[in-house]
């Protein structure tokens, strides 16, 4: 299978598909209604020297619409996760768990608290979807 | 057009509190290392928080909860104490002495635990999925909870405060 470039319009609409076709998601995510950033920060040693941002708008179990926009962009979504490249990289490549990532601070995330922790489980099934794709990742270009 | 401001009226009190007395928004979570507050600390005073602010009735439970409570999380290697003093709560990195309650778990759990729902009487439910999964991780050494037994009211006043449920 022919491996898609990490964090590019290809990678948007991918993970989007893959949101879509998951059913825990679809069940997990009912009654959210807001949008989420992805700030993905630069790191020039990693061959990412450009920051960027991913633009979720996610309602209700379902991803209406997945975007790259830049890192400011981003950072207007309602809840918004910030973390180096190689964080997200860890992230899905299943090295780190997202919601141990925010307690210890690999993660940041901005935005009300008890919503993001009601949703644990559809946060989590985003970060399946995530590695269910097959990426390659500009370090390793 | 209608001017709202009754400017000075004969007889009205201009205002019964001095600005100086005027009280400002009062912070309910404060952290021991101020900016130094790990991560982990940070979350669980910002959960804590938001949750008493937009919820009466866990308000209630927090102006009346005083007790030292650890959370130990051994796969991430965090702990915080959580001081609670009837209204206000101290957070601090690593666990304190003198503690009431001492809980200790993995990451995962920390977020059942703050998913359990509450049912009637202000009881946590441990008869739905999530609430399943607390008591098998109980029954399995995935939780401990030190004092559990001698401080049940308060531990369930805890779990109130703690829960977004």
């Amino acid at each position: 299978m022919a491996k898609i470039k990490a964090f590019s319009p290809e990678f948007a609409a991918a993970l989007k598909d893959e949101i879509n076709k998951s059913s825990t998601y679809k069940q997990a995510g009912k009654g959210w209604k807001w949008t989420v950033g992805l700030v993905v920060e630069a790191e020039a040693d990693k061959n990412f020297p450009v920051a960027q941002g991913v633009f979720m708008d996610l309602f209700d179990g379902e991803a209406r619409a997945i975007k790259m926009v830049s890192d400011s962009e981003a950072g207007k979504a309602d809840f918004v996760i910030t973390a180096p490249y190689s964080r997200w990289k860890q992230v899905m490549q299943r090295e780190l768990d997202p919601t141990k990532g925010m307690m210890q601070g690999k993660l940041k995330l901005k935005g009300d608290l008890p919503t993001i922790v009601r949703y644990t489980r559809a946060s989590q099934e985003m970060t399946e979807c995530t590695t269910r794709i097959p990426v390659e990742f500009p370090d390793e270009a | 057009m209608h001017d709202s401001d009754p400017g000075r009226v004969p007889g009205r009190s201009l205002d019964p509190e001095p600005m100086a007395a005027r009280k400002e928004p009062q912070t309910l979570v404060e952290y021991t290392e101020g900016d130094d507050a790990s991560a982990f600390a940070m979350m669980l005073g910002g959960l804590i928080e938001a949750n008493v602010a937009g919820r009466p009735e866990k308000r209630a439970d927090f102006d009346s909860l005083k007790a030292r409570v650890g959370i130990q999380v051994d796969d991430i290697d965090e702990s915080v104490t959580l001081d609670f003093r009837a209204g206000k709560l101290k957070v601090s990195n690593g666990l304190k002495r003198d503690r009431k309650i001492t809980i200790r778990t993995d990451a995962d759990t920390v977020m059942m635990l703050s998913n359990l729902a509450i049912g009637p009487f202000g009881m946590p439910v441990y008869f739905d999925t999530v609430g399943r999964g607390i008591v098998a991780k109980l029954l399995t050494g995935g939780l401990r909870i030190d004092g559990m037994l001698s401080n049940i009211p308060t531990l369930n006043q805890v779990t109130r405060v703690f829960s977004v449920r």
